[in-house]
């Protein structure tokens, strides 16, 4: 076991590395210097050269390198272009802000999947099942954005439920509310992303809830739990269920890299000031030192999410062995 | 209910393609799926035809109807409606389907192609080679796709079609690979793999002909599934801005439906095109979902 969770580091270790020498490496060779975005014509040699010295332009490729990942190892990615505060600050703040709403949507997506998915596993062959499986599938496969764009037109633009977009109401923060209501207003604008959130992905729970709790009904133990005359709540809930859930743990970590994608199309869509509308940001307004740190950060929670399902999952079933 | 139990029978003389061909057109998924497949197929189809009723106006690139002003709502002449510069709707809707239904083929195509002789290739000789592909697989399995190609189109500019369906293609492998693998680890310690090697065939001879039909139906599982994935992501990509520009597709209408303020003014503008995309890649995951029922034995019923 040991063995194996230093196996897994050093491979993360290794991604890492090639991950963000890509990146490196795609900066340099693009097509447009990276500094033409501060330098402007009018600016004199000197100038020029004050910032091209300021962003390490200036020495050889191999130096630059070799800067490059000393910083990164330091967690220094520079400052932004476009507002000069360093990258990690805002990068953390964004990120805080995106998995506070993602953890919160992927909990209940995943409550109310494997809920669903139990129970319409034990009852393999109805209607209900053929219901929920096609109802899952279409949700997973329901395009992110236009499901938001359906639910502000419906919600926030026609029943003013809800508000448009945005995470807080700046004025009401202005005048230093109770904390009771900056929980409210943070709340009244977490609904409906979250509910988005929980719309689209319960579907991919639940199918995999039902497809674990089937390949499960069909073990040994369910027989000798039959065999024992125990009540069938009693399997389904502590016999079946339980090891059914097993593989879903995977795809907790797996969900946490889909859900990235996702948060770049949600907090887009609800403006919502997270990780994944800062990269769509930061390309449009070519600000590279904040695409950089944002996708170096965004690779690295996708591995540690995976190294902690991978830790999670061995602990979870003691018939893995490593 | 009857239509959920299949059974794939090995000993029976005909092949397992042949067989899978037989229980799909009992799986009321798959019936579904293709149903709504064929629709889009039309829709694609009738798009050049649409075109040539007059290329200056339903051209879905360059046509523009100059007699109507900002977007108007659905007319016997434009079944959608118009956009805000007076270009036609339905047009723009039909070379959708058109650039969506290429782009997810070609993808998974390619991509299961590559994923299935990777997945038989590492678990059939194992050893160095397995490691070295598993690995690489490892680590493009971590890379977010989505924001990937939103820094490579930040870097390098908006990229055509082609070289997001490359990009694509290249990602998405790992999936097929490491499945395919699995099985593949199985089969090749199974007795008739043992005796091919005794009777001196090649490694080569003994993939083609005896391990390759063995994972064809988990790799036509991935070949239907992986459609649905190119075309979402696509779709998430041109919605923001950073598609095609040189071609249209469903994500680029609703980007412009966002970007112009009628999200909420046009709903015959705002709802077609997601419409579409949902509904294409769920007819995809439909046929996906129903095959595995066919080819997964341990999801038969009781």
């Amino acid at each position: 076991m040991g063995k194996y969770i230093i196996g897994r580091i050093v491979q993360i270790i290794i991604t890492f590395f090639i991950v963000i020498s890509i990146i490196f490496l795609m900066f340099r060779v693009m097509p447009s210097d990276p500094s033409s975005f501060l330098l402007t014509p009018s600016m004199t040699a000197e100038a020029k050269q004050t910032i091209r010295k300021q962003f390490g332009l200036d020495e050889p490729i191999a130096v630059q390198y070799v800067i490059y990942l000393k910083n990164f190892i330091h967690g220094d990615f520079g400052n932004s272009f476009y507002s000069g505060r360093p990258v990690m600050s805002i990068i953390m703040e964004k990120m805080l802000n995106t998995i506070f709403l993602s953890t919160t949507a992927v909990i209940l997506s995943y409550l109310i999947g494997i809920f669903i998915g139990k129970a319409i596993a034990w009852k393999r062959g109805s209607k209900a099942e053929k219901f929920f499986v096609i109802l899952g599938l279409w949700f997973y496969t329901t395009f992110t954005p236009w499901l938001g764009i359906m639910f502000l037109w419906i919600f926030a633009f026609k029943l003013k439920w809800f508000p448009l977009g945005g995470m807080i109401t700046p004025e009401k923060w202005i005048f230093d509310p109770s904390l009771f209501e900056k929980i409210c207003d943070l709340g009244h604008h977490l609904i409906l992303p979250l509910i988005t959130y929980v719309v689209l992905w319960f579907g991919s729970y639940l199918l995999l809830m039902r497809n674990s709790m089937l390949e499960t009904l069909k073990e040994d133990y369910i027989l000798t739990a039959r065999a024992k005359g125990l009540k069938e709540k009693v399997i389904k809930n502590r016999h079946a269920a339980r090891n059914a859930m097993l593989p879903i743990v995977t795809a907790f970590a797996i969900s946490i890299s889909f859900s990235i994608a996702g948060a770049v199309l949600i907090e887009t869509i609800f403006s919502w000031p997270g990780i994944g509308r800062t990269i769509v940001e930061a390309t449009l307004r070519q600000d590279y030192p904040l695409v950089q740190g944002a996708f170096a950060v965004i690779t690295m929670v996708v591995l540690l999410a995976n190294f902690a399902a991978d830790i999670a999952y061995s602990y979870l079933d003691p018939r893995i062995t490593y | 209910m009857e239509t959920l139990n299949y059974t794939l029978d090995k000993t029976e003389k005909k092949s397992l393609i042949r067989q899978i061909w037989d229980l799909a057109g009992r799986s009321t998924f798959i019936k579904l799926g293709v149903f709504i497949m064929l629709i889009f197929g039309g829709m694609a189809v009738l798009s050049p035809i649409w075109i040539q009723i007059n290329p200056a106006i339903y051209d879905p690139i360059i046509g523009v109807d100059l007699s109507v002003n900002g977007s108007v709502g659905p007319s016997f002449k434009h079944p959608l409606g118009t956009d805000d510069i007076g270009k036609d709707l339905f047009s723009q809707l039909l070379r959708g389907s058109q650039v969506a239904f290429i782009l997810g083929i070609m993808v998974s195509l390619i991509s299961t192609t590559l994923g299935t002789t990777i997945g038989l290739f590492a678990g059939y000789y194992g050893k160095i080679s397995d490691t070295l592909l598993m690995r690489l697989a490892d680590i493009i399995l971590t890379v977010p796709i989505l924001p990937l190609l939103i820094v490579i189109s930040g870097i390098f500019g908006t990229q055509s079609n082609w070289i997001i369906l490359l990009i694509l293609s290249f990602t998405f492998w790992p999936v097929t690979a490491r499945v395919i693998r699995a099985q593949t680890l199985s089969l090749r310690e199974r007795p008739f793999i043992e005796s091919a090697k005794v009777s001196g065939i090649s490694n080569t001879r003994i993939i083609v002909k005896h391990l390759a039909p063995n994972v064809l139906p988990i790799a036509f599982y991935y070949l239907t599934v992986t459609v649905t994935g190119a075309i979402l992501v696509e779709a998430g990509l041109s919605f923001l801005g950073f598609g095609d520009p040189s071609n249209m597709s469903w994500g680029m209408m609703l980007q412009w439906c966002f970007v112009k303020g009628y999200v909420f003014k046009a709903p015959y503008w705002m709802i077609p095109p997601g419409l579409c995309i949902s509904l294409l890649s769920f007819s995809f995951y439909l046929i996906g979902v129903g095959l595995e029922e066919i080819v997964n034995p341990r999801l038969k019923k009781r």
